[in-house]
């Protein structure tokens, strides 16, 4: 039937066609538009929550300086402080940058720092005291 | 930054080998936080901080056994401006958070309003909202900190 039929004339609809149109292609599109759906929405790394245990290095950080531009008191290398610089203002070149993740471990430099902040601990610290402050668990 | 922090311990009672130096991990340490996170936290901590004079820092990581002492010990680092500096120690795995205020600052920021902003932190915290109950807790504390009337910003 199908081979002698020729433009513009009426044709039965055979039943392999009726249920490609009305089963096959609207099951196809749900398909595609289920696919586009969920395969980006799958969380790409898996979002930390609080409570679960605590795998990463631990971070510090600062607000920025007031009067903006270079880094603050305390993320100045050899400062003997250790507290990070904010986001904004991750990096501290040189040498004992205490900045940089991968420069913990190594080195003289901290021993220096260390001894140096040991100095400089106590007498400044005791004029912060007494200490306030709150605690809480979750 | 953990070796360093070892190195000046005081406290005799926490044992040694309770953080240990991940040289293994090579990411960033920003990895743990999306740059939008990473923003809010920033403007967070930087935007109380101007509005109260206070200086406000964040620490999150391990606080070994003692929690208490091991915040102290790391907010006596934290800066030149000790009295007028106020540090919040989160430490996620163990689910304790710390709030340690200098002489000065703890005037204008009570206990009780630490252990409120503590409050509303550890809520946010059980829901799983570790960024969003950093933020809300700094903006309860610099609200109750007010702005002092001398302060010059910008």
């Amino acid at each position: 039937m199908r081979a002698g039929a020729t433009a513009g004339r009426l044709r039965g609809v055979t039943v392999v066609e009726t249920i490609l149109v009305y089963a096959v292609a609207p099951l196809a599109l749900v398909a595609v538009l289920a696919l586009l759906t969920l395969v980006p929405g799958r969380p790409k790394r898996l979002r930390y929550k609080p409570g679960q245990p605590w795998e990463h290095e631990p971070v510090w950080y600062e607000p920025h300086p007031v009067g903006g531009g270079g880094h603050g008191p305390a993320g100045v290398p050899g400062d003997g402080t250790t507290a990070l610089g904010s986001s904004m203002y991750p990096e501290q070149h040189g040498p004992g940058a205490p900045g940089q993740s991968g420069a913990y471990g190594e080195g003289d430099s901290h021993g220096a720092t260390s001894v140096r902040a040991l100095a400089a601990g106590p007498s400044a610290a005791a004029a912060a005291r007494p200490f306030g402050g709150a605690r809480g668990t979750w | 930054m953990t070796r360093v922090l070892e190195g000046t311990s005081h406290d005799t009672a926490t044992s040694d080998g309770t953080m240990a130096t991940r040289t293994d991990e090579a990411e960033a340490p920003d990895s743990l936080f999306s740059y939008r996170e990473l923003l809010r936290l920033d403007e967070a901590l930087t935007m109380s901080s101007r509005e109260t004079g206070l200086r406000f820092t964040l620490y999150i990581g391990d606080l070994g056994q003692q929690t208490r002492a091991r915040a102290e010990e790391l907010f006596e680092r934290s800066g030149h401006d000790l009295p007028e500096s106020v540090l919040l120690a989160i430490s996620p795995g163990q689910r304790v958070v710390e709030v340690v205020t200098g002489a000065a600052a703890a005037r204008r920021l009570p206990d009780r309003a630490c252990a409120l902003a503590v409050l509303s932190m550890t809520n946010a915290f059980a829901s799983g909202d570790l960024v969003g109950g950093i933020v809300n807790g700094l903006r309860q504390l610099s609200d109750q900190a007010g702005h002092p009337r001398g302060l010059r910003t910008h």
